[in-house]
Formats: structure tokens, C-alpha cells, sequence
């Protein structure tokens, strides 16, 4: 490689640190340093002539490493390493620091101390470059395609959306039927109007309207170009890499051709067989080929593998009129080769036989909220007929019960959010089409969180439904008078209460689906305590997840009403369009590189890499060496941290640049304190001392910030180094243990602080040398505050003295 | 009681009191839906006790409220409250603690202190009466030996119990 050619560039600011740092004193001081070619003062370096001078240097020739000192350096890194770039050098040949808020600022008061310490950090800077190697752009192919997971609501709005795109997207569902819990539901708050209407696709170009929704069956749904629906599909096998997914379905038999069925209604009239039907609440009986409701996608028939005879019967082979019927249809596999993911397998019901008390399975007129709504449903069991499941007689007073199995730590401790607002409604529903109907609604908070969600709870009062605050503790079944009784206590008026009930409606935990643990184990996503799919950042990232390329919205990370679904839905698909839309992803090779010469069977760094990014895989010499995905690395350097013969490396950060940097950065003091030096992250470490700097905080020069990517980096051997280097204590500064970046790092650090704690206590010197801060950009005050205590401790403990 | 609630009446670190002991360490849970009251055989028949209600003033610090009434020595230790709360609170267990409370503080129903004082002297909680010899007696059982009463005031001072003042309280 080329002689490096340094150029250092600094700014004062616009004059502000003029008054503070001696710029002459420093530029004399670097034009002594070996390989700095040029050192230039002026104010500003990240914009305007400034900048021009910096690629002018570069594209003359001049230097080929830059090292600037700049004020809001994020900003400034960003439009210098562009312009370099564009000149022709390799952004890793720049470095940018931030000689304000790190030095001028916070050692405004010690100007000379300040200066010195300028001169090291600037010393370190040409360090890190000097020993630099260029990076390079890596580019990885990405099929425009989609695998949405999960054909309710949010699936449904989800490929709806990338397919309006242009992307090729697959819509797996598990049930033969789309529409999911939406419709089994019926009619959805806040807005009254049935479930299963969805927004209408773009390509419905003769009745669409800006405005326009439509029921599913009607809504063009099927003939929207790009889009595949695989019903009665589930997923078996993920393989391969973001960009590039090899998924295997397995397709279960539908014994009904999709292409000739024309849902004439024959084949059920002749069927013998009859069976509960679980899709309405069991309130019906339906046939072994049967159809959910008549407005269902895809308008196909379907049978019911356990119930049908098959070829003993065959009634319906012989009638169909279209020889839509195929009794031969086998399982298939299908493979699918999509660029992105999106998992929107919803929730479920929980099973509330598991308060006994309550009795639901035991007592038929105990009943749950998503079987209300198929009695409420006019395509329902019941037409729309509020009955008593025992003996089908009207019920005419209706007690509902909320929070059974939710807010319950025996259960499912969470609230399950949504199920106040479906027991009202109901409630109101049920209200309106039978005002004689009794309803008492037993609550222990009634929540009514959401946009006209309150007016309901109004309205509801309004209708004469009555609330009682309590939550009951057994429903009774008088046999005699076929009547229910709710044993509740009245907490407000302190009274009991033995509410005769026809009908009890159960307002049911809202849990993960079944499957959710073995998806995510195909998928390699993590579940939260709760067993829902877990997001990337609750906060920033909700439909996001830790596996680049895989998207989830729904229903699949919480229970959720309509609209947020919606809005989730919405957010998957264009955070899947926006990794997709280029067909490549593009990255910079900042990543880990493993010396196969030092390593071998270990699994340290695969099994702590947060990424999944490193796998083992066997040498000729029958050897496991580790191998890193350049795709999936993330840069953190949490493996290097783990690696115990340090056979891996960053190549954005390589051992020796830590190394000559920790060095520089301790070669200087001049300041009559002890130095110290602090290991900041990139992250909220780093933001700390920034945020320390812009607030005018003020502490001693003699503590040293040594960047890394995340303190997970750091290994034993980096403290010790630090201590020979002539450090008197060691701060180590990393974002909160459950806010690590980078997930682990933080909490890896820490534990690495504490060996380094008892291996100082070996060598005789004193562990208090060395803490563990943890902090966020808003901390700066307590970075400054740990800096002052710090060296005043060092102070304390006096001079160390290395055998 | 709402008046107690932010006056003198209140025990700000009542409730810490609680959990500091054995048995009451789960009260804090407790979001007042009223299980436990609806479950409680006791309070369905008589409207002295109710455990949600003493729950509530123990947290709102309503000490002397809570431990110089009867209320907690109404619970009869069936452990239907306990059994059926969504919120895993040891709703029995939150009773014997506030009555060890109770107990410490010299609150203690008389039939209570006539116990403890019997424990003390003789050994016994139930002293031996001459009636209880003859029916022995008469069954052809043995008479009942002397307790060990150095032994049992023993025990009973490593636990402190001797140090409890045992004034007879109001409370019946």
C-alpha cells in the first residue's frame, strides 16, 4: 500500500476555540509527526471552502489520509467522508473527531491542559488512519419478493400493499379460508362496520375511488397481479439470507379444485357427514365439505379431512357439477424464493376452561366474546339471534366478565388492551337490536384508551347497560331454572351480588397463536415473555425485527385493534419495500474477519454473536474454524471481545489500531492529574461525553476518550493494556444493559470489567482503578460527574506503580 | 376512612411495613378487584370483614384503622381468597401478617392474650382443668403430663414472644 500521506485539518469553530486552544501550538506540534503531509487551520471543514480544500488536498495528490477536527463532527463525518470519497480515497482513511465538545469545552477553564490534551487526541486520530486499510462496498443481490406469513387483516393489507408496488408477494395462510380473526369477528370498533372489508387494491381501476373499501370477496382481492394466495399452507422451512430466502410450504389438500369449483352448494346438500362447526362457536353443524360463510376468499369449497369418508362415500364426486371435487389430492411442498418476510400470524383466544371457577366447556351458556360475535354476525349460527346455547332460547339477560386469564399473574399478566372496547361493542350491539336485553358488564377497569373509545363506554351508559366494578369469583348453574348465576361483589356500593344470568359472555386473555414458537424457531426470531413475536425497538422500530429482512405487524407482537393493525400492516410493507426497492443491498465490509490460523473449536463467538452472524464450518484438516456472514455482521465487535486466542478481528477496528491510538491518547499529559482513560461506545456512550461537551460541563483533561464501536469489543487484555500505556484508571462508558445497541455488548463489558477487576487485584493493583459507567446521550451531566470522581478517586489511590 | 387518607391517620411506610414481613410481602399487587371479597365465606356473612377493604386501607396507610379493629381476626384461613386472586396476592397470609403486626403493637383480641399468657405460664394453650382430667378418665385415657414449660418459654423467648406486651385490647 501507498506511504501514508496525512492531512490534518483543523477547525476552530468559527473562532470560538481560538480563545480556549493554542492552534498555532498545535499544528506546530503535528507537522512534527511522521507522515503528516499538511496541516491546515481554518473554521470550518464540513462544508464550503473548507471541504474544498480538503478534497482539493486529496485529489491533488497531496495526502491520502484525513484526519479533521471538527464542531457537530456526526454531521460533519457524514459530508466529509462523501466528498473524499467522491475525490477518490476510501472513507476509512478518514477520521473525524470532535476537539470542542471532547476538550475545548469541558477544560475551558485549563487552556494549556486543554491544548496538550488536543494534541493527543489528534495524535491518536493520525494513528487510527496511518494503520488503516480501506474498506470495501459490498453488494448482495435481492429478489423483489415477499413472503407475507398469515392471511388476517394484517397479512391481507400487508400484500396488498407490496403487491400495488410491484412486488411478487405470497400470501400464506394456515386455515383453508383468508380473514382470520377479523372475520370470525364481524364487526370491528371504532367504526361499527364489518370486519372483513379492506382497502381496495390499485388495480380494482373501475370501481375504485380514493375512498373506496371493500368486503375481501368482493374486492378484487385474488386478481391483483403479483399476488399468490397459498390457503391451508404452512410454513415448514426458512433457508438462506436476507435478500435471498428459500422458503418450503407445505400446501395441505384442499380435495377441491380452485380453478373448477363454482360454489354451487351441491356437494353439501348431498354430504352425510355432519359435525360441529368450530368456525361458529360449535352453535351449528356443518358438512365434511363445507364453507365458512358464503362471503369468504377463496369462494371454494373445502373438506374436512377427519370427518370425510372419501372414496367409501364419494356422494359429492358424483354430483358436482364442474368435477371440481378431487379425492386424490395429495399434501405438496412448494418452494418459494422471496427477498423479504413479513409475519402477521396474529393472536388468539385464550382457553378459559383453565379457571374452574368459571366453568366455560363445562356450563354451554358460558360463553366467549369471538363466539358472541358469531351469534351476532347475521351470517351467523343464529342469524344475528342472541340465544342461550343450552336451549336455544333467547337470552335476555347477559352478564359479560372481563379479564379472564388476562391481568391475572397466574395466567397472562398483561392487559390484554382491547377486550373492554370488544365487551362494549358487543354490549351496544346487542343493545341496539334487542333493547329489552339485560346487560351488566362486571369490570375491574374499564379501559378506553383509543380514539372515540370513550364514546362508546358513553353511549353504552346511555343504553342502560350496567357496569360493576368487581370481578366475580365463581359463576354458579342453577340446573332447575337453566340459569346462571354470577357471584360478584359490588365493590362500590361494598355489597353482594348474585347476577342471574341466561348467558355469560367471557372477555378471553388475547394470546400468541399456536404455532408462534415453532414459526419463530423456523424464522430464528425471538419471543418475548409473553410468547408474542418480538420487535427490533418497541419505540422506533416496531414492525421491525432483529433479523435484517424480516418484517412483523399485527396482532403477531401484541394483541392490537383494527386500526393500529392496519397502520402496522401498512409500516411492514414499506419497511420490506424500502430493503427491497433497489434489488441489492448495499453495505460497507465493516465486519468481523476470523485468522483461521488461530482459530478452532471453540463456539465462543458463534454462540455470542447477537446477529447469528458466525458459523463454524469444518477444514480439510478435520478443524472448526469460525466463518463470519458478511451480510448479517453488524460491525459491533462483541466477538472480539469473546474471542480468547484473538484470532478475530474488525477490520474497521483492528487490534493495532486500538492499540497505537490508547497509546497516543496517554502519550501526553500535560495536565498534573492522573490520566485516565475512558472506553466510550459509538453509541450512547460516546453520546454521553458529547452531550457532557454541548452542555458546558466542565472536567480534568487527564481523562481520555477511547472510541469503539461498542464497549462489547473490549477484552481483558485492552484494560491491562490501557494500565501499561500509562493509564492511572480506566473508566469504561457503554449505552444501558437493556439498551445496548448492539444487544449484548453492554452486559458483556460488565462482566469483562469484573475479571479485569479481580486479575488487577492479582497484579496488586487496586480494582477501583477500573468502573463500569452505563449512559445515555441525556447523562452527560453524570459522564462529567464520573470523570471528576474518577480521577479524584485515582487521585486518592496515588501514583501506580507497575512491577 | 377517606378522611384518614392524606391526615396524621395515615402511615406513609405502612405498606412497606407489610411486605418487610413474612407472609405480606404480595399486598403491593393487589389492584382492588375484588375476588377475594366475593370468594370470602366470612364476609358473606357479616359485613365486619371483607379482605379487599383491609387490603385497600393498608395501603392507603390506614394503620391504626386496620390493626385496632376485630376485622382481621375474623378471617377463618380458608384460603378461598388466596386460591382465586388474579394477582398472586397471599391474601391469608397478608392477614396473619398484619396481625402479627397487630400482635406486636398490642392489639390482640383478649381470648388471644389469655392464650398467650397461657403458653407462657403453663406451656398450654388450653390449660388442664379437672373437668378435662375426669373425661380423660372416664375414656381410660392417661392423665396429661405437665408441659415442659422451661423448655416451650425457651423457644417462645428466642422468638421474642416474651417481650410482647400483652394488654388486653379492645378488640374482641
Amino acid at each position: 500500500m501507498e506511504e501514508a500521506k496525512i492531512g490534518v485539518f483543523l477547525s476552530d469553530c468559527g473562532k470560538q476555540l481560538a480563545g480556549i486552544l493554542d492552534f498555532k501550538g498545535i499544528a506546530g506540534y503535528l507537522k512534527k509527526v511522521p507522515q503528516v503531509s499538511l496541516v491546515a487551520v481554518g473554521s470550518e471543514f464540513r462544508r464550503g471552502q473548507g471541504l474544498k480544500t480538503i478534497v482539493d488536498a486529496v485529489k491533488d495528490g497531496k495526502i491520502n489520509r484525513v484526519v479533521v477536527a471538527e464542531n457537530i463532527p456526526k454531521l460533519g463525518e457524514i459530508n466529509i467522508v462523501e466528498a473524499v470519497e467522491n475525490a477518490g480515497l476510501n472513507p476509512n482513511f478518514v477520521e473525524v473527531i470532535d476537539i470542542k465538545d471532547h476538550c475545548a469545552w469541558p477544560h475551558r477553564d485549563t487552556p494549556k491542559e486543554a491544548t496538550e490534551k488536543a494534541k493527543a487526541m489528534l495524535l491518536a486520530a493520525t494513528e487510527r488512519v496511518k494503520l488503516a486499510e480501506p474498506i470495501e462496498k459490498l453488494e448482495f443481490p435481492a429478489l423483489k419478493s415477499v413472503l407475507v406469513v398469515g392471511g388476517g387483516l394484517a397479512g391481507m393489507q400487508a400484500a396488498e400493499d407490496l403487491a400495488d408496488m410491484g412486488f411478487k408477494v405470497y400470501l400464506v395462510e394456515k386455515e383453508p379460508f383468508l380473514g382470520g380473526l377479523a372475520a370470525k369477528a364481524g364487526r370491528f370498533f371504532p367504526t361499527d362496520d364489518c370486519a372483513i372489508c379492506i382497502q381496495s387494491p390499485a388495480s380494482d381501476v373501475k370501481t375504485i375511488t380514493h375512498t373506496s373499501r371493500k368486503c375481501v370477496y368482493r374486492s378484487g382481492f385474488s386478481e391483483i397481479p403479483n399476488l399468490n394466495v397459498l390457503t391451508n399452507s404452512r410454513i415448514l422451512k426458512v433457508e438462506g439470507a436476507p435478500g435471498n430466502y428459500k422458503v418450503t410450504v407445505e400446501r395441505k389438500p384442499r380435495y377441491v379444485s380452485e380453478e373448477k369449483c363454482v360454489v354451487c352448494d351441491l356437494c353439501t346438500s348431498v354430504c352425510p357427514v355432519e359435525v360441529p362447526d368450530e368456525y361458529n362457536a360449535r352453535l351449528k353443524k356443518r358438512k365434511a365439505i363445507y364453507i365458512n360463510t358464503p362471503l369468504v376468499y377463496p369462494p371454494v369449497y373445502v373438506i374436512d379431512a377427519e370427518a370425510c369418508k372419501f372414496e367409501e362415500c364419494a356422494k359429492c364426486v358424483e354430483v358436482c357439477p364442474t368435477k371440481a371435487i378431487e379425492l386424490s389430492q395429495k399434501s405438496e411442498k412448494v418452494t418459494l424464493n422471496v427477498g423479504s418476510i413479513i409475519v402477521a400470524t396474529g393472536f388468539r383466544e385464550y382457553d378459559s376452561s383453565v379457571i374452574k371457577e368459571y366453568h366455560y366447556g363445562e356450563y354451554p351458556d358460558v360463553i366467549t366474546q369471538l363466539e358472541l360475535a358469531r351469534m351476532i354476525d347475521g351470517f351467523g349460527p343464529t342469524k344475528g339471534m342472541i340465544i342461550r346455547p343450552s336451549d336455544r332460547k333467547p337470552a335476555k339477560r347477559i352478564v359479560f366478565v372481563q379479564c379472564v386469564g388476562s391481568r391475572d399473574r397466574r395466567w397472562n399478566p398483561y392487559c390484554s388492551s382491547i377486550c373492554c372496547m370488544i365487551s362494549l361493542k358487543h354490549a351496544t350491539l346487542i343493545k341496539s337490536a334487542f333493547p329489552d336485553t339485560d346487560i351488566t358488564i362486571c369490570y375491574i377497569d374499564i379501559r378506553t384508551t383509543g380514539r372515540e373509545h370513550e364514546y362508546y363506554y358513553e353511549r353504552a351508559r346511555e343504553m342502560g347497560i350496567k357496569f360493576v366494578k368487581g370481578r366475580p369469583t365463581e359463576i354458579l348453574h342453577d340446573p332447575e331454572a337453566n340459569l346462571l348465576i354470577v357471584d360478584v361483589e359490588d365493590e362500590l356500593l361494598r355489597r353482594f351480588l348474585e347476577l342471574e344470568a341466561d348467558l355469560v359472555v367471557l372477555s378471553p386473555a388475547m394470546v400468541p397463536v399456536e404455532d408462534a414458537k415453532q414459526l419463530a424457531e423456523v424464522l430464528g426470531l425471538e419471543l418475548d415473555k409473553d410468547g408474542f413475536f418480538k420487535e427490533y425497538n418497541a419505540k422506533l422500530r416496531p414492525t421491525e425485527t432483529k433479523k435484517r429482512g424480516i418484517f412483523i405487524c399485527g396482532g403477531a407482537t401484541f394483541p392490537k385493534d383494527a386500526p393500529t393493525t392496519s397502520l402496522q400492516a401498512h409500516s411492514a410493507a414499506v419497511k420490506a419495500a424500502k430493503f427491497l426497492l433497489s434489488g441489492k443491498i448495499v453495505k460497507d465490509q465493516k465486519t468481523a474477519y476470523v485468522n483461521e490460523d488461530y482459530c478452532g473449536d471453540c463456539e465462543f463467538c458463534p454462540v455470542t454473536c447477537p446477529y447469528s452472524a458466525i458459523t463454524l464450518t469444518e477444514k480439510a484438516d478435520g478443524h472448526f474454524v469460525a466463518h463470519v456472514d458478511d451480510l448479517l455482521c453488524e460491525g459491533c465487535g462483541v466477538c472480539v471481545g469473546t474471542c480468547p486466542v484473538g484470532a478475530i478481528e474488525l477490520r474497521h477496528l483492528k487490534p493495532s489500531q486500538i492499540l497505537a491510538q490508547m497509546k497516543a491518547l496517554l502519550s501526553v499529559n500535560g495536565t498534573s492529574k492522573p490520566l485516565i482513560l475512558a472506553f466510550c461506545c459509538s453509541e450512547c456512550g460516546h453520546a454521553a461525553v458529547d452531550s457532557s461537551g454541548m452542555a458546558m460541563l466542565r472536567y480534568p483533561a487527564n481523562v481520555r476518550i477511547m472510541r469503539v464501536p461498542c464497549t462489547g469489543i473490549l477484552q481483558v487484555q485492552h484494560i491491562l493494556e490501557a494500565f501499561k500505556a500509562g493509564a492511572q484508571g480506566v473508566m469504561i462508558v457503554g449505552c444501558k444493559p437493556d439498551g445496548c445497541h448492539y444487544e449484548v455488548g453492554s452486559q458483556k463489558a460488565q462482566k469483562k470489567a469484573e475479571i479485569a477487576k479481580a486479575l488487577l487485584k492479582e497484579y496488586g493493583i487496586e480494582s477501583e482503578r477500573l468502573e463500569m459507567f452505563n449512559l445515555v446521550y441525556m447523562e452527560g451531566d453524570k459522564f462529567a460527574e464520573a470523570a471528576r470522581a474518577m480521577t479524584e478517586k485515582v487521585e486518592r489511590l496515588g501514583v501506580l506503580q507497575l512491577a | 376512612m377517606a378522611e384518614g387518607i392524606q391526615k396524621k391517620t395515615s402511615t406513609k411506610d405502612f405498606a412497606k411495613e407489610i411486605t418487610g414481613r413474612l407472609g405480606g410481602e404480595t399486598i403491593t399487587l393487589c389492584y382492588q378487584c375484588g375476588t377475594c371479597a366475593a370468594s370470602c365465606p366470612v364476609a358473606k356473612i357479616t359485613d365486619k370483614y371483607n379482605p379487599r377493604e383491609i387490603i385497600r386501607l393498608a395501603l392507603l396507610g390506614l394503620k391504626d384503622e386496620v390493626l385496632s379493629g376485630g376485622a382481621i381476626w375474623l378471617c377463618s384461613s380458608c384460603y378461598n381468597c388466596q386460591e382465586r386472586c388474579p394477582q398472586k396476592v397471599e391474601i391469608a397470609d397478608v392477614i396473619y401478617a398484619l396481625r402479627n403486626i397487630a400482635i406486636r403493637e398490642g392489639n390482640m383480641p383478649n381470648i388471644y392474650a389469655e392464650f398467650a399468657a397461657g403458653l407462657m405460664s403453663e406451656g398450654r394453650i388450653v390449660p388442664i382443668s379437672k373437668f378435662l382430667e375426669k373425661k380423660r378418665a372416664e375414656f381410660g385415657l392417661p392423665p396429661l403430663k405437665p408441659a415442659g414449660v422451661e423448655a416451650v418459654r425457651k423457644i417462645l423467648s428466642t422468638a421474642e414472644f416474651d417481650k410482647i406486651q400483652f394488654k388486653k385490647g379492645e378488640a374482641q
